[in-house]
């Protein structure tokens, strides 16, 4: 694992870059992830509204705070990891099963022999993909589900928008959504090269694609579970 | 409109092979037998990730929970709280995630080269059914076992709470342990579990049914196992929704519950 993210890093700073490339990947990775993760996170917001609106009853009977406590909860933890792992779901599971059978047809070999280093032709563009894309959709995902949360807030919980929001101007600041773009940069920075390091290590025939998916999307969750709990405790810090 | 007319159809595809399953399993004998080793396989394979991923989750909704609760002065809450939280609802949802990823994922990889290898055509052409010979067993097998890796991973986030709870806030076990009982109570346990159950079904049935009808050699199969986890991703999200919303709702008509 470590001399492919070496050699991934050392990629972006050397020619030639492929920005055909990379613009695809980005196609892929924001635009046609775009509607399923807002979809989901709409969803999931909606729930996270009303159990801490439960949970606010339950502790100290009122639930007056609860636009502003559920906004940083979603900023803060939610909006970036429901995104990151529905992104390894589609993006990282795609890499996996296109870049092995892109090694199984044996297109990586002759890659190398056209001279072409397929780190920098495979990897190198869909990293900086994920990377901004991923940034770019934890933003989007995190302004989806405060209106989401917003929407219910006022049909179920009965408080107005405008209420919500000073709630939420108590509580939130502008460094929230600092620390959740970069925490959106790093795991969409480890999809594509846990993603293509299963993929380019794929052993032939039906059964190795499936285990390179598989593996690709068991260790890219658990990573992103894990980094998130290192940013969160260094975070902490922060504010 | 194609694609929505393709969404409809997946989502009929899928129905109907529900259909095939339980009329199977109903009116057929079960192999008892296969049912436990797959019991077995699926529950020894899942077992490291599914706890590791819940104890991280503790440890992150503790480290959250502080930074919230300091602010009010109620760190005595903080174990309650987050045990609450972790049980009736992120707990759950994320590890249902990790399972998708593990068991869905691998289980459709498994029958889609059973599929593509022709193997379920050879068990076809040995006079069994495959549906009662491979599929009953792998989803009734996934649904029992994914409440033991559900309880094991919500054991675990316990665990993660109190390390942080002591190691980041300064709450020692015991105190994090004291509110636990006053705030998590049965309903709160039976609603983690029936979501769990509603999980599990929804990931065994489109899972066995992306696996089994894979087409198109090695490429086909790595196709089906990114429909299987983007499916199923989708599905628990709207299930946790739709579960969460039902039993609200009875909760309310049987005991005027909150």
């Amino acid at each position: 694992m470590m001399p492919l993210i070496v050699e991934t890093l050392a990629g972006v700073f050397t020619p030639p870059f492929r920005r055909k490339e990379f613009f695809q990947q980005l196609y892929f990775v924001g635009n046609k992830s775009l509607f399923i993760i807002v979809f989901c996170v709409s969803f999931a917001a909606v729930v996270t509204i009303l159990e801490s609106s439960f949970h606010m009853k339950l502790v100290i009977q009122n639930d007056s705070m609860v636009p502003g406590f559920a906004a940083l909860l979603i900023l803060r933890e939610l909006g970036a990891v429901v995104t990151a792992l529905l992104l390894t779901s589609r993006v990282g599971a795609g890499y996996a099963s296109e870049v092995g059978s892109m090694k199984i047809t044996e297109q990586v070999d002759a890659l190398k022999m056209l001279g072409i280093d397929p780190i920098n032709f495979l990897v190198v563009p869909r990293f900086l993909a994920c990377v901004l894309g991923g940034m770019m959709l934890t933003i989007i995902a995190n302004m989806t589900c405060i209106l989401s949360a917003m929407a219910v807030s006022q049909s179920v919980l009965g408080y107005t928008p405008a209420m919500f929001m000073t709630s939420m101007h108590r509580f939130v600041q502008f460094q929230d959504i600092i620390f959740a773009t970069i925490k959106g940069g790093c795991f969409g920075a480890v999809i594509p090269l846990v993603a293509c390091y299963y993929g380019l290590r794929c052993e032939s025939g039906a059964e190795g694609v499936g285990r390179a998916t598989t593996n690709t999307v068991v260790v890219a969750s658990i990573a992103i579970i894990v980094i998130d709990f290192i940013l969160s405790y260094t975070f902490s810090y922060l504010y | 409109m194609n694609a929505v007319a393709s969404v409809v159809q997946e989502i009929g595809g899928t129905l109907l092979f529900l259909q095939s399953i339980l009329r199977t399993m109903f009116y057929k004998r079960i192999k008892i037998h296969e049912v436990f080793e797959q019991i077995w396989k699926v529950t020894v394979d899942s077992f490291l990730n599914t706890s590791m991923a819940g104890f991280f989750v503790g440890a992150i909704m503790t480290v959250q929970f502080t930074m919230q609760m300091k602010e009010f002065g109620a760190l005595g809450y903080l174990g309650g709280l987050a045990t609450s939280g972790t049980f009736r609802e992120v707990g759950p949802l994320l590890i249902a995630f990790m399972l998708s990823g593990k068991v869905g994922a691998f289980t459709s990889a498994e029958l889609g080269t059973m599929r593509v290898t022709e193997q379920i055509d050879a068990v076809r052409c040995l006079g069994a059914d495959p549906l009662q010979e491979i599929i009953v067993p792998r989803f009734i097998g996934i649904i029992i076992s994914s409440f033991f890796l559900l309880g094991a991973g919500l054991i675990m986030s316990v665990f993660g709470g109190m390390l942080m709870g002591q190691v980041f806030a300064g709450v020692n076990y015991e105190e994090y342990l004291r509110h636990v009982p006053t705030i998590v109570s049965p309903i709160s346990i039976i609603n983690g579990l029936v979501k769990c159950g509603v999980f599990a079904f929804v990931l065994a049935t489109i899972c066995t049914y992306k696996g089994y009808t894979t087409t198109g050699g090695a490429k086909g199969v790595g196709r089906s196992v990114v429909a299987t986890a983007v499916a199923t991703m989708i599905c628990i999200v709207v299930m946790d929704w739709l579960t969460s919303f039902i039993g609200e709702s009875m909760l309310q008509m049987i005991q005027g519950y909150r």
